[in-house]
């Protein structure tokens, strides 16, 4: 059975189509590429999905549940937590307490959440600074940040919207290895990505949208040829 | 919106040493009328106790959970009437009619919070204002019920029998005493809040709001319950007020006045921290009181009974405590935006981080 499955799914904003009946579905496992240029309606697609906004049209199934309805703290006990494109640190607190704030979705206990949190700041390499404020960070500890505290609420799928935005290359690099090594723990992911090269190392299967709706699926080098997908780059070289 | 965070590390969060500060200030607050018996004096120190409490109360949702209400003076009114009436219409004495009151805040601040915490910014703000100026209203024009602006007055505080000791509520030393427990109560029950889950979560709306829901937060719900926390101590206060001052009448619990003082108090001192609140009582209450009463000063013997400065306050100042009030907030809010608390902060890490950069060098204390 499918962990995810999107159905049919649109957002209207006034005349505007963010989403245009969008369908796929995504197995237990995987890396699910996610993929457009600026404005397809990727981040849409997360707040559709994880019930920031509710889809104007359509279902979403996680888990055999419908989301329809939920609201996103729902989404995220279920199992289903994404990351933000704009981060959102909470500047005040520490590094830690950012990340507890996540396990707190799973434990009443402060003591088990900071273990917890220690643990996902381990993962994303940040354990040593857990007591800096979340504001003063520089952009990729902040990137980093965003990825432990969803880690945090134990979720069995991870949205992540564009996390190696702003990095530079040995940053992201980093990046796509933790995303690799959470594959390999089990955890399901769908990826955000501007950066070609990047996502056609770590998806196992790539869906492009192109303004609202979906322009193709299907495996990375199946992507990378397909001149529907090349054209709606405008002739940005794939790969 | 994105200001550089004033310290690059967050202050700690248990320590030993304010735990020894903390119960030294106590001892020492406790044994203080043994020395000074005036009792000008000690009614200074139960409304400062009192300012305490707001501050502490309205910290709860105003500094954790980041929603400002400027309508506190409903639960503080609500506590003051409820202890009030329960007293001379019903006889019930003020510590068992205090529950009574804080039950009913409590149901007002979930009935407010339900309907205002679905919306954003400042909704909030404008709602908690209009509230308590509709329930000053009524208890106005519901005459039968709440003896309108005529008010009530104490008629007389029952014993309070403790085992086989009695206390008699006829002097300011018992005030000062309960003053005392309770904000020491309060300080400790905001404490073990802000130390708990509870706590994260409030910190984490105010932060974030829409980070805080996809963590697995539910602001509305979690915005209502800091509200009603609020709530149940700022009614404790009121009830507490009204017996001490012994008459009140709708304006004077529930105004705005009332209300801004509850920010101030956070404001001045610092918002969101335990010890803001402590600050900024105690930076208020003595100018809010020398405003309003020089000739206090000269109770004290601080200065003489004609001293210009008594004059001239009383001349000029003391009918416009507010605007006072007002260019102290701009002054705090341009000058020292986390208060005087983050003054305090701001000076002690550049003084460690000198001290630090003498011994070895730290560069990331400065990222
Ligand atoms: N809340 C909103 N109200 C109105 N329009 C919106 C809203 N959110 C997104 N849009 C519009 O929907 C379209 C899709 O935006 P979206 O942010 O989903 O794109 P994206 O694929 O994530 O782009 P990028 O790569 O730049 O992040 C854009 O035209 C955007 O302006
Ligand atoms: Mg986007």
């Amino acid at each position: 059975m499918a962990i995810l499955d999107i159905k049919h799914v649109s957002k209207f904003f006034g005349g505007l189509a963010a989403n245009s009946d969008v369908s796929f579905s995504m197995e237990q496992g995987m890396i699910m590429g996610l993929i457009g240029p600026n404005g397809a309606g990727k981040t849409t697609l997360f707040n559709c999905i994880t019930g920031y906004y509710p889809p104007s049209k359509g279902e979403v199934t996680f888990k055999g549940t419908r989301l329809n309805g939920l609201q996103p703290d729902q989404v995220c006990r279920l199992g289903m937590v994404r990351t933000w494109q704009k981060v959102r640190p909470l500047a005040k607190l520490s590094v830690v307490d950012n990340v507890m704030v996540g396990a707190l979705a799973r434990t009443s206990s402060l003591k088990i959440a900071r273990e917890l949190a220690m643990e996902q700041l381990k993962v994303v390499r940040m354990d040593h600074k857990p007591d800096f404020l979340a504001g003063g960070l520089p952009i990729g500890e902040r990137k980093k940040l965003e990825v432990a505290r969803a880690l945090a609420t134990k979720p069995e799928l991870l949205l992540l919207d564009e996390v190696m935005g702003g990095l530079n290359p040995a940053e992201s690099e980093e990046i796509i290895q933790l995303i690799l090594e959470l594959k390999k723990r089990g955890l399901t992911q769908m990826v955000i990505e501007h950066d070609m090269k990047a996502i056609m190392r770590i998806s196992d299967r790539i869906v492009v949208l192109n303004s609202g709706e979906k322009l193709a699926e299907g495996g990375p080098r199946e992507i990378a040829d397909n001149p529907d997908v090349i054209a709606a780059y405008l002739g940005e070289r794939v790969e | 919106m994105d200001r550089r965070p004033l310290l690059s590390r967050a202050p700690r969060g248990f320590s030993v040493l304010g735990l020894v500060l903390f119960v030294a200030a106590i001892a020492a607050l406790a044994v203080f009328p043994s020395f000074v018996k005036k009792p000008y004096v000690l009614h200074m120190g139960v409304v400062l106790f009192l300012a305490v409490i707001q501050g502490q109360a309205w910290n709860v949702v105003g500094g954790y959970a980041g929603q400002y209400s400027v309508g506190h003076a409903a639960f503080f009114g609500i506590g003051a009437y409820v202890t009030m009436m329960l007293l001379e219409v019903n006889k019930i004495a003020p510590w068992v009619g205090i529950w009574a009151a804080i039950a009913a805040a409590v149901l007002v601040s979930l009935v407010i919070g339900s309907i205002t915490f679905r919306l954003r910014g400042p909704y909030f703000v404008l709602a908690s204002i209009s509230v308590a100026e509709i329930i000053r209203l009524a208890t106005l024009h519901f005459k039968e019920f709440t003896r309108g602006a005529e008010g009530f007055l104490v008629s007389e505080i029952p014993t309070l029998k403790i085992g086989a000791t009695e206390i008699e509520f006829f002097t300011k030393r018992p005030f000062y005493f309960a003053a005392l427990g309770l904000a020491v109560l309060t300080i400790i029950a905001n404490w073990i809040v802000q130390h708990s889950k509870l706590g994260y979560y409030f910190q984490a709306i105010r932060e974030d709001q829409d980070a805080a829901h996809s963590l697995g937060i539910n602001p509305a719900f979690y915005k209502n319950v800091a509200l009603a926390i609020s709530a149940a101590f700022t009614a404790a206060a009121g009830g507490f007020y009204a017996m001490f001052v012994k008459f009140i009448d709708p304006n004077t619990v529930f105004g705005l006045d009332i209300s801004v003082q509850f920010v101030l108090i956070c404001i001045i001192g610092g918002i969101g921290t335990i010890l803001g609140p402590v600050i900024g009582a105690m930076v208020l209450v003595p100018l809010s009181e020398i405003l309003r009463n020089p000739k206090g000063l000269v109770q004290l013997g601080i200065v003489s009974s004609d001293s210009g400065f008594v004059r001239f306050v009383e001349a000029n100042l003391s009918n416009a405590h507010m605007l006072v009030y007002g260019i102290l907030v701009v002054v705090v809010i341009l000058f020292a935006p986390e208060g005087v608390l983050g003054v305090i902060r701001r000076l002690a890490s550049r003084v460690r981080r000198r001290a630090s950069s003498r011994g070895r060098t730290e560069p990331a204390a400065t990222a």
